[in-house]
């Protein structure tokens, strides 16, 4: 036997009472992971982004379109070392609920400068350069559909239609590609732009974004002034912002998530922290004329004060655990579903840290009262009570 | 028994204070598990509300067979003279057809309360637009004057999004633009809005002869059929027509549903937690009442009142813990406003609308907590064997 | 007195307060016990019995006078050498046995043992000599509830003479026991003294337990008054 024996015993010696504490704590922590693990996806995109990729949009918003022309433009600013651009394409599949996220590219330049998130091999870029109606299909939508390299498949628009009014374009699958970064999903596919373009009914001419990477992020500001003074007071004026600040302004349109989160999780773990604190005052106090024998057998009022400051933590690291791991499934399981809108939706290693942290303080806070009264008893007083 | 019954329930509750602390966490995790439910509820309700008051019957848009949102819709102006010509259309007392084809563009504004830019709708109305709208009038300046590039905005975006206040200039691209207005639309969706003239918008974004809807007021019950017959028969159109009502309650219900979604499992797993705790309430109160309920059985009294008072014991306690959940939620979050994008991509500013058959919900699951809570225990309380109870 | 005793107090007073009086328990008490002594302490109750035994066992502290024990003085030390003492020096039997409810026999005993250096195997080896002396080799795996209270108070014995302390303090042992328990329990605290050497003070209110002691104390009004037994 030792002190850790001693302390699970003093927990589960009333069962029922134990479990029911464990419930409140691993619900709480349960909706601490999986509202984290939101937020965290919500942010995904500010923490993959690149310090020296910056990106360009119409300065009035970025669903306005700019021309063509100024890839060209913006390719001979000095500090940018190269440079892409891209269209949304407003993509489904079969039926408009089968939202698709599909963005038509410049096939060697955006390959270029996404090759730091995902693994495009040399023989996909070959054939994404050669076939005009080729298309690069992300791993997961590829598994999603059961594509292969080779299949040739429709895919329509919400937004666009071809000039024969039709609103499908046939693509053939050219490669399937994976991910560089664990923080990234392979949720999307690349068509052409000059394809997509030639075939369109309006908009001819005429890009979403473009995707820039500077010399040294040093240089970021410099060159985002360069090029919007550049469009200054010419119909398509630009916007350009690194790729960081970008996400994170539309992440923000979304709603205050962060604050959603605070509020819940702080409301869950308030509720706790007043149930298992009372608990524990309760349970200390039924065990008081145990806590004056062990003082009597020469137990130190530290001693007594670390076994139950050890029960309160052991209770929370059970109760945390159990919750975070059931976290963990629930995410696993709502991941695949949701990943075109919530990409990457897990309990990563970040937030189980924090979960320990908050573990270990929930621990010691409902230890706290508790704790300190057996560590004030008199042996005497305790032996007169009960 | 009826007796009996209010004399344990009494004794019961008067004991509450004896068990000051665990009650009171009791209360405390049913009123954080009530306004979290009904924060998430209000705001659901808010949402619905704003895009429900946005939808007319009797109006009818049409939008590229498709689109699901107006922001993907694309209409050409042979198919709005098409239009204008349908059948079922109202006209006004000039005697033309009250139509109004419309261009729906995303432009930048900065969110008030977080200071970072945000899609605002900018809308290019006809000349019948406002009129097709309910309860659509200026509160503070003019309406636009047509073929000017002259602006109004909604209430609601004037109070979430900065640099449109009434005479200011606003720049889109090259293009400065007046805002000579401030309208109410019944606190529909139209409030979080900029609206100019049609033509003018056109030009000014280089989307002459391009329109995305076209809004058209009905002339009675069979009028919509009619359209939609008319549409879908001439091969020109094949738009899709529907009433304005249905738009707007196919769009507000992807929103609303995933705030339904996650506001009931998130109220109903920490009403879990809140059960825990009050389990542990009310198992140490019949712990702590076990002499007193052993005695009141050695002199007659049966088990059932011991039933009965501890339950209501429990429910008193999750009554209160309800009801200070509820009145907290009103006082934090009623009218609160907040924004998040629509299916259009541009903000939608609403409401949080705390509503009394909201607040029963609320209640209802504070109650449920405190049966169940207390029921385990009242059993206990009801069963324990006189002897045992007495020897304490 | 003499100078080999092993529990020595001189001069103590101790006295409580009860709403606005200051009642004393005793005002200056002498006493000396020789190391290998069975002392029985009776008296009325209120007179101050257990009071005694807790201020020898370092468990409440005199208003005046000095407490030695083993040498030890020990109404100057801190709460935390004072428990390291009492682990160190000190066995206590209680009325009530106050065996842990969710610790086997033998985790009850091997208890005094954390607070040693020892190591598992030794813990192991102690517990059972323990055990094996008040005749429960047999019932290590037992808890409280199922043993009776006379083999309760023989885990609770053992779990006293475990960390081989100099000194036993009884606390009413045969209080809460019938005839035949109790002259159990006596006579393994006799040949506890006898054989093992270990210095007993007991209090109690039963003659017939007193007479299981080498002497008796009379506590009464804050004095002793001393009868020496036949052993």
């Amino acid at each position: 036997m030792n002190d850790g024996v001693l302390i699970a015993k003093n927990l589960f010696r009333k069962k029922l009472r134990a479990i029911l504490m464990i419930v409140s704590i691993l619900i709480a922590f349960a909706i601490f992971g999986v509202l984290a693990a939101f937020e965290r996806a919500f942010n995904a995109g500010q923490e993959v982004s690149e310090d020296d990729r910056l990106v360009v949009v119409n300065k009035i918003n970025f669903t306005q379109p700019l021309p063509i022309s100024y890839f060209n433009r913006i390719a001979a600013v000095p500090g940018v070392r190269q440079v892409t651009y891209a269209n949304w394409f407003g993509g489904y599949y079969q039926d408009p609920k089968n939202f698709t996220i599909v963005m038509a590219v410049e096939p060697a330049t955006y390959l270029d400068i996404t090759a730091s998130d995902f693994a495009y091999d040399g023989a996909m870029r070959e054939r994404f350069e050669r076939t005009r109606t080729g298309a690069l299909v992300g791993r997961q939508l590829a598994a999603k559909w059961g594509w292969k390299v080779g299949d040739r498949i429709p895919i329509s628009s919400s937004i666009f239609q071809q000039k024969d009014g039709s609103h499908s374009w046939e693509v053939e699958i050219v490669g399937v590609f994976d991910k560089n970064k664990p923080q990234v999903d392979t949720n999307f596919m690349l068509i052409r732009w000059d394809y997509f373009d030639e075939t369109r009914s309006f908009g001819k001419d005429t890009i979403g974004w473009l995707i820039l990477k500077t010399d040294s992020p040093a240089i970021n500001d410099r060159v985002s002034e360069t090029i919007d003074k550049m469009f200054e007071n010419s119909f398509y004026e630009t916007a350009t912002d690194t790729e960081k600040a970008f996400n994170k302004a539309f992440m923000a349109q979304l709603g205050n998530v962060a604050l959603i989160v605070t509020l819940v999780v702080g409301a869950a773990f308030v509720t706790i922290l007043m149930i298992v604190g009372n608990t524990m005052v309760m349970a200390v106090r039924e065990r008081t004329r145990e806590i004056a024998v062990l003082k009597t057998l020469g137990f130190s009022g530290a001693r007594v004060l670390r076994l139950v400051l050890g029960e309160t933590l052991l209770l929370a690291l059970i109760g945390g655990g159990i919750g975070i791991a059931i976290a963990a499934a629930i995410t696993a399981s709502m991941r695949d579903s949701l990943s075109t809108f919530v990409p990457n939706l897990e309990v990563g290693p970040g937030i189980v840290l924090s979960a320990v942290g908050l573990m270990v303080a929930l621990g010691l806070a409902t230890g706290l009262v508790p704790a300190w009264n057996a560590f004030r008893l008199k042996i005497a007083d305790g032996m007169g009570r009960g | 028994m009826l007796k009996q019954i209010a004399a344990v329930t009494r004794i019961n509750l008067r004991s509450i204070p004896q068990r000051f602390w665990p009650s009171l966490s009791t209360v405390v995790a049913v009123a954080l598990v009530v306004m979290v439910l009904l924060s998430f509820l209000a705001m659901s309700a808010g949402f619905r509300q704003t895009l429900a008051s946005s939808g007319a019957e009797d109006v009818a848009i049409a939008l590229r067979a498709g689109a699901q949102a107006e922001i993907n819709s694309a209409i050409t102006r042979d198919q709005v003279r098409l239009l204008e010509d349908a059948p079922g259309i109202a006209r006004g007392p000039d005697g033309k057809p009250l139509v109004s084809a419309e261009l729906y563009l995303i432009v930048d504004g900065i969110k008030r309360s977080t200071g970072t830019k945000a899609n605002l709708p900018l809308r290019g109305i006809g000349e019948a637009g406002p009129a097709l709208r309910k309860g659509v009038h200026v509160v503070a300046g003019r309406m636009f004057a047509p073929g000017s590039n002259e602006v109004v905005v909604g209430k609601s975006l004037l109070a979430e999004f900065s640099g449109f206040g009434l005479g200011r200039t606003v720049k889109f691209g090259t293009a400065r633009w007046t805002v000579v207005g401030v309208f109410e639309a019944d606190g529909s969706v139209f409030e979080s809005e900029i609206w100019g003239d049609l033509p003018v918008v056109q030009s000014l974004f280089n989307r002459n002869n391009t329109f995305q809807t076209v809004r058209m007021k009905l002339d009675g019950p069979g009028a919509l059929a009619a359209l939609k017959a008319y549409s879908d028969h001439d091969p020109r159109l094949k738009l899709e027509v529907k009433s304005e009502k249905e738009y707007f309650s196919e769009q507000s219900s992807q929103t609303n549903d995933l705030i339904q979604k996650l506001g009931w499992p998130l109220a109903i797993a920490m009403a879990f937690g809140a059960l825990a705790g009050a389990l542990n309430t009310m198992y140490s109160s019949v712990a702590s009442r076990a002499v007193e309920i052993a005695t009141l059985r050695a002199i007659g009294f049966s088990g059932f009142p011991a039933f009965v008072g501890t339950l209501a014991e429990s429910l008193v306690l999750a009554g209160i813990g309800g009801a200070i959940g509820a009145v907290a939620t009103w006082l934090v979050f009623d009218g609160f406003t907040a924004s998040t994008l629509g299916a259009n991509f541009a903000q939608v500013v609403f409401s949080f609308r705390l509503t009394p058959a909201t607040i029963g919900q609320g209640v209802v699951l504070a109650l449920v907590v405190g049966l169940v809570g207390g029921l385990l225990p009242a059993i206990r309380a009801a069963r324990m064997p006189i002897v045992k109870g007495l020897q304490g | 007195m003499n100078d080999s005793a092993l529990v020595r107090l001189s001069g103590v007073g101790k006295g409580f307060v009860k709403g606005r009086d200051a009642i004393s328990i005793f005002e200056h008490l002498d006493l000396a016990i020789p190391e290998g002594d069975f002392v029985a302490v009776m008296g009325p109750s209120g007179s101050g019995k257990s009071t005694l035994l807790n201020l020898l066992g370092g468990i409440d502290r005199p208003d005046t006078g000095a407490i030695e024990i083993a040498g030890t003085r020990i109404d100057g030390l801190s709460e935390g050498r004072l428990s390291r003492w009492r682990a160190a020096t000190i066995g206590f039997v209680f009325q009530f046995y106050n065996l842990m409810p969710m610790l086997t026999a033998a985790q009850n005993v091997e208890l005094p043992l954390l607070l040693t250096r020892l190591g598992g195997r030794e813990r192991r080896a102690h517990v059972a000599a323990a055990l094996e002396v008040v005749g429960l080799a047999d019932r290590a795996k037992h808890y409280p509830r199922e043993m009776s209270g006379g083999q309760q108070q023989r885990v609770a014995i053992a779990r006293a003479i475990v960390s081989d302390p100099k000194l036993l303090l009884c606390d009413e042992p045969t209080g809460d026991l019938d005839r035949g328990s109790a002259d159990e329990i006596l006579a393994m605290l006799k040949s506890l003294n006898a054989d093992l050497g270990k210095t007993v003070v007991m209090v109690t209110h039963d003659p017939a337990a007193a007479r299981y002691a080498k002497r008796t104390l009379h506590l009464d009004k804050g004095h002793f008054e001393e009868k020496e037994l036949a052993a």
